[in-house]
């Protein structure tokens, strides 16, 4: 019992953790709180649903075409509704993201409909005795899939030119300038890897809660607290909050009630506020005058 | 001069407010009073995000919580309508100041994230808490008489709801120039230099919040007795992200802003039916042109086109013909 909470607790903190991290990357490169990352990201699945359907193509495949198509959604997106903005305050970039979800949101709505759709899941879920323990092969698969996405983004941020023009860029954005990093080149890259990683997210959450246009509500809420929990600048921060929040949720569904797992995110972004501001993780900011 | 100015605009609004109603038949009534009722979620949006700087996501929340105290102590427990009116906006605000008092602790965007997530539980827990709220079928709101006046009518209702809203526009206008009102805009400019000359951050956002849950309440309790009847339906993220949209459309710093949110806010929907689904595409675009275009909404628009004429005059006085249009500086203003 133990052993298959755990597994499942994994599981969905790290679709968590997956559209966790595209909200930090996107936020320490432009400053924004994208409100609308989950929506990208079911657009992302859906878009992979209708290619699978069309196409056929292994499910593998539909992954890496979706993840592509929401790196594209975001460059676009930051080329064409973000940067414009440019020194704009914080607030208007944040009604802009409020806008886009507005638009993702009902376009989903009329291009697949309001009915849910199943999602394949990439390995079966009927579930593998092990050690005793039941244990669907569904779920390990996500966590696999979340651990080879952020092996990959690591080996981006340490050992790729762009990575470590990213991580100069979010640490001094200035010095970075002067250090000839085209610090708008490094808001593209972030907003194209956020994305891809976002629909990356909803495909995984997609075979459990199904598909439909308003599946990543409850997720992004989710994703939030996790980051919030992790200290909301630093991604292995985001990543071990989000875990911590799939597990907690897991077994507070399990044992006490599951009416009570959804407001838990809720509590425990006011909780983490409380005691802690500044997360698990994160630095508290000293601002120099 | 500039009171001077000030009174002789809102003189000359409520003397429009007061002839509006015989322009118009029972449907223009009832959406009249509509405009008035988001009208004041518009000025709570300003007192949070015009003069605060701060978002919430999550004001249907308090939109609920006042819509159903009111209607509960009034059609369970027998209360006058004042009275639930009342009480739905102190309960609003205490809800909202519960929702602050942590987010507010640290710098950022955590209080809109903290208001999403408030909005998702409250409307769950008006879902699963039928016994009180009926749930997903809801519950009928009574409209008792006030001072034995008979509110039944949609136009006396109007009324009601107008003197609710003078009241609360000369409550915000005044908040806007007190101490409290002016420090809580040099803190959104600037939360060091704000800081620095010795005002309390945490002090003045949190009578922000008060002020806009506080207004909400009473925006929702109202509704709730002029449409008749709640459903869960009516409080939704969507509804919140309206709320904000209206805001934007309508200005953030005036009250006038207000007025015209609650115009966009009542008129949208009958003006956009015909688009069905696609309305929320709409709002979405209408969003994202406003802050890149017109980020002081429309009440904005009589400043921006005067500084738009005297640079063409300035242009073409210097003979300078590649002279861009300037962009409107920054600002939520």
């Amino acid at each position: 019992m133990v052993i298959s909470l755990i597994v499942a607790g994994l599981a969905l903190g790290s679709i968590y953790a997956l559209l966790g991290l595209s909200l930090v990357l996107v936020n320490k490169a432009t400053d924004v709180v994208n409100f609308a990352q989950g929506e990208i990201g079911m657009i992302g699945a859906f878009t992979g649903m209708t290619v699978l359907a069309a196409s056929g193509w292994p499910l593998p495949l539909v992954f890496v075409v979706g993840m592509l198509s929401g790196a594209l959604l975001g460059l676009f997106l930051e080329r064409v509704v973000i940067r414009p903005l440019g020194a704009a305050p914080h607030l208007n970039l944040l009604i802009v993201t409020v806008g886009l979800w507005f638009i993702f949101n009902s376009v989903a709505g009329l291009i697949w409909g309001y009915d849910p759709y199943r999602f394949p899941s990439l390995l079966p879920a009927e579930p593998l005795d092990i050690l005793g323990a039941k244990v669907p092969p569904s779920s390990l698969g996500i966590v696999a899939v979340a651990c080879v996405s952020m092996a990959l983004l690591y080996l981006f941020f340490e050992h790729t030119r762009d990575g470590i023009a990213m991580r100069a860029a979010s640490n001094n954005p200035r010095a970075a300038r002067l250090m000839g990093i085209r610090v708008e080149r490094v808001a593209a890259i972030s907003w194209a890897v956020a994305c891809g990683l976002s629909v990356t997210s909803s495909m995984l959450i997609a075979p459990v809660t199904f598909l439909d246009q308003q599946m990543m509500v409850p997720v992004i809420l989710k994703a939030f607290a996790g980051a919030i929990l992790g200290g909301f600048t630093s991604l292995p921060g985001t990543v071990v909050g989000c875990v911590l929040l799939g597990l907690a949720e897991t077994f507070v569904g399990a044992y006490l009630s599951a009416a009570l797992k959804d407001a838990l995110a809720f509590t425990l972004i006011i909780l983490v506020l409380m005691v802690k501001p500044a997360g698990l993780f994160g630095r508290s900011i000293r601002k120099k005058v | 001069m500039r009171a001077l100015k000030t009174h002789g605009l809102a003189g000359m609004a409520l003397a429009i407010a007061l002839v509006a109603p015989h322009a118009v038949g029972p449907y223009g009534h009832y959406i009249l009073a509509m405009v008035l009722v988001y009208a004041l979620v518009c000025m709570s949006m300003n007192v949070l995000m015009g003069m605060g700087g701060q978002i919430s996501i999550g004001h249907a929340a308090f939109w609920a919580i006042g819509a159903y105290t009111s209607a509960v102590l009034v059609s369970k427990l027998g209360a006058p309508l004042l009275v639930g009116v009342l009480a739905g906006g102190v309960l609003a605000l205490l809800a909202g100041l519960l929702v602050a008092l942590p987010a507010l602790r640290v710098q950022g965007h955590y209080l809109a994230i903290a208001t999403l997530g408030f909005a998702l539980v409250v409307h769950q827990i008006l879902y699963e808490w039928d016994a009180v709220t009926g749930g997903r079928s809801g519950m009928l709101v009574p409209r008792p008489d006030v001072w034995g006046i008979d509110l039944s009518s949609d136009l006396s209702y109007y009324h009601l709801v107008l003197a609710v809203c003078v009241l609360a526009a000369w409550l915000t206008h005044n908040f806007r120039q007190s101490m409290d009102g002016l420090g809580l805009m040099a803190l959104r400019m600037s939360p060091t230099a704000g800081q620095v000359m010795g005002i309390g951050r945490a002090r003045s956002l949190f009578m922000a919040f008060g002020i806009s849950a506080f207004l909400t309440g009473l925006s929702g309790a109202l509704f709730g007795h002029l449409i008749g009847q709640l459903s869960t339906d009516s409080f939704t993220l969507t509804v919140s992200l309206s709320f904000m949209t209206a805001a934007v459309v309508g200005g953030m710093n005036s009250v006038a802003g207000a007025i015209l949110g609650g115009l966009f806010l009542a008129l949208a929907p009958e003006l956009l039916r015909s688009l069905k689904d696609a309305q929320n595409i709409v709002y979405g675009l209408i969003l994202i042109g406003f802050m890149h275009f017109l980020p002081g909404g429309i009440a904005s628009l009589p400043q921006r086109l005067g500084e738009l004429w005297r640079h063409l005059r300035e242009r073409r006085a210097s003979g300078d013909e590649t002279a861009a249009v300037p962009r409107q500086k920054g600002g939520t203003a």
